[in-house]
């Protein structure tokens, strides 16, 4: 499986393309919608785009449209760290996963192998 | 002059709201790192107790790490503090410079805003009497204002002017007039006019400009609450 992250939050990316990467799954990481289009245009296929609502520029909303675009296949999960009720309804209503942040590794995998037709049966980090 | 514990009506209860949601989203992302970072030594810890040999240097960059992200959200908490505490007293001596450098760290936490740069007055401490929470609002509302329409990744340089012996002078540049067409909105002007800071537009420099008064037009020491007794450790409390 491979997967896009997108998120202004350096850190938070690099940290979580390691521990997805720790677990077999194939993780990639840029901190802007910009940087996301130009790789996907360039022919990457990602299954998953795991993309932060808010971010400079180009917000996750609007990318996950400029993404589908490129290429249909494409499956989205959005994560924020706003908590209110019309952030969710928003959200959930563009796409079907949205996990609030801090995260659950566990359940980013649980919701990547739903996404994929598969249940990502190891959570935990390979040996 | 209406009684100054009038300035603060819903609009302005929706300005404190949603500044404390911007504060709390920034808190929330440097958790998620923590979060984050902690589970990624987590994981280090599985892998080296079943006997995968883990690079030192990975285990310091982690901690390393943690403790930015504890510092980040410690500044973060002091801007939450300073503005928390702004709304203390309706009508008070306020230092422009600390005032707009909070306003500056609070906008900081919209992803859409860029850097901003203050450039204060030489030689002269610009204090004027005033509503710090207003004013502090009618700025931010500025600012957000300018870098929603400057894009992201653009610094912005708020300077601060002695405009003459009755008002002090915020010049925010980039805007034009077909801005000021839409800016300020209802509220931001009605918020100015309250504490009589004049907004306008200098069209030739392209620059919007914000006077503030030294002292708000018909507020008087009652008006103002007095400065508290030195109490020791006892805590201020609110009007």
């Amino acid at each position: 499986m491979k997967v896009l992250l997108v998120d202004d939050e350096k850190k938070f990316v690099l940290m979580l393309a390691r521990r997805l990467n720790l677990r077999g799954i194939q993780a990639e990481f840029v901190y802007t919608g910009a940087e996301a289009i130009v790789l996907v245009e360039k022919g990457e296929h990602f299954d998953v785009a795991v993309l932060d609502v808010k971010m400079p520029g180009i917000s996750g909303i609007e990318l996950r449209r400029e993404l589908e675009g490129l290429d249909p296949r494409m499956k989205f999960v959005f994560l924020t760290g706003h908590g209110s009720s019309i952030d969710y309804r928003v959200g959930a209503s563009e796409a079907a996963f949205y996990l609030p942040k801090p995260l659950k590794i566990e359940e980013l995998i649980k919701t990547l192998g739903r996404l994929t037709g598969g249940p990502v049966e190891d959570a935990n980090p390979r040996h | 002059m209406v009684n100054t514990k009038d300035f603060f009506q819903y609009d302005s209860l929706a300005f404190f709201g949603k500044v404390n949601a911007s504060i709390s989203h920034e808190l929330k992302n440097v958790m998620a790192i923590i979060s984050e970072t902690a589970g990624l030594l987590g994981d280090l810890s599985d892998m080296a107790s079943m006997g995968t040999p883990i690079e030192p240097g990975m285990l310091k960059s982690c901690t390393g790490s943690i403790m930015e992200e504890i510092q980040r959200g410690f500044a973060t908490i002091r801007q939450m503090n300073r503005f928390a505490h702004s709304i203390d007293t309706p009508v008070q001596s306020v230092n422009l410079v600390d005032l707009l450098d909070l306003v500056i760290n609070l906008s900081g936490y919209l992803s859409f805003c860029g850097k901003t740069c203050l450039q204060p007055c030489e030689d002269v401490t610009p204090i004027a009497l005033t509503s710090p929470f207003l004013l502090q609002a009618v700025v931010y509302e500025t600012l957000i204002y300018s870098f929603k329409h400057t894009g992201p990744g653009v610094e912005i340089t708020i300077s601060l002017q002695r405009r003459d012996d009755s008002a002090w002078r915020i010049i925010f540049p980039g805007f034009n007039v077909n801005k000021l067409q839409v800016f300020p909105d209802v509220v931001t002007k009605a918020m100015a006019a309250s504490i009589g800071v004049a907004i306008h537009c200098d069209s030739a420099a392209d620059r919007l400009e914000l006077d503030v008064p030294l002292m708000i037009e018909g507020v008087t020491a009652h008006h103002v609450l007095p400065e508290m007794p030195d109490m020791g450790n006892a805590s201020r409390t609110r009007a």
